[in-house]
């Protein structure tokens, strides 16, 4: 039988679907019966929710800059290959 | 196979970096960079890593007139990263020193009996939305310090994955990691940041 530190283990596994049918109904199971892991898998997506929603954007400008100035040095002296049609 | 007219944004830009266009650089150093920033991180410290992105860029602007767009192109610069970060590993002699032993996060696992029953199980549940709790400016900085406070291996793996949006093919490729591995460090980096917020919503400290 499926124990918590069990499915703890393969909580994002769970969460992404990548369980084998037969593992996700042993957790399906154990979820109806067992309250903490219900709130275990349920706050476990919402970190990973979270992180998602706190990764997206968030480019550090100054680096970007440095690597504008790298192309854009790089563009001045590049040529487009010979034979390139308008 | 013959050429076929895509509407598609994506393959504008293409054609835009194909033409040498300084703007389109400019916007796609934007789009992608973070990614790319991601993927070196995982193989190398964090200027190397930046070092590496810039460099390929330059690179970029010749590869990419062979860019046949078989592969996205966020993969494809990734890969180009992270084949570099690898020859630069190679060079140096380092190698990426990972742990795929145990999939439970050692601070999670003394939280279960010797049964494997909860002994001190999630105390509150997360209710609000990510994007309500993202408001929380102390939380927030509390991710960002736990975030560069994961192991490289574990971090470059989620960032891919979650906030870049891979498939799980495409982030093993690109990390070199096997499908099982994978599944390993996502789950360690997930319950690391789960430790955390858990902490934080008790006691309002990072």
């Amino acid at each position: 039988m499926l124990m918590c530190r069990d499915l703890a283990g393969i909580a994002s596994d769970y969460i992404d679907g990548e369980l084998t049918s037969r593992q996700n109904l042993s957790v399906k199971m154990h979820l109806m019966m067992c309250k903490d892991c219900r709130t275990f898998i349920g706050n476990l997506r919402a970190s990973t929710d979270l992180m998602k929603a706190h990764s997206s954007g968030r480019p550090d400008e100054e680096f970007m800059r440095r690597i504008d100035e790298r192309v854009a040095e790089a563009l001045k002296t590049w040529k487009p290959e010979d034979g390139d049609k308008e | 196979m013959g050429t076929t007219a895509h509407p598609d944004p994506q393959s504008s830009l293409i054609d835009d970096l194909k033409r040498g266009d300084p703007s389109a650089y400019k916007e796609a150093v934007r789009e992608y960079s973070p990614g790319m920033l991601a993927v070196a991180r995982f193989y190398l410290d964090h200027s190397s890593a930046e070092e590496v992105v810039q460099d390929c860029w330059v690179t970029v602007i010749d590869a990419i007139q062979k860019f046949e767009g078989r592969s996205g192109l966020k993969t494809w610069l990734h890969r180009i990263v992270a084949n570099r970060c690898k020859n630069k590993l190679r060079t140096s002699n380092r190698e990426v020193a990972t742990d795929f032993s145990e999939s439970l996060d050692p601070e999670l696992a003394d939280r279960f009996n010797a049964k494997g029953r909860w002994d001190l199980p999630p105390r509150l549940k997360f209710h609000e939305s990510a994007d309500t709790l993202m408001e929380n400016d102390a939380l927030s900085g509390c991710l960002d310090k736990h975030l560069s406070a994961l192991p490289e291996t574990q971090r470059s793996a989620l960032m891919l994955y979650e906030a870049h949006q891979h498939k799980s093919e495409d982030v093993c490729n690109i990390l070199d990691v096997s499908a099982s591995n994978l599944r390993v460090l996502l789950h360690r980096a997930r319950q690391k940041i789960f430790l955390m917020v858990e902490t934080f919503q008790e006691t309002g400290e990072c």
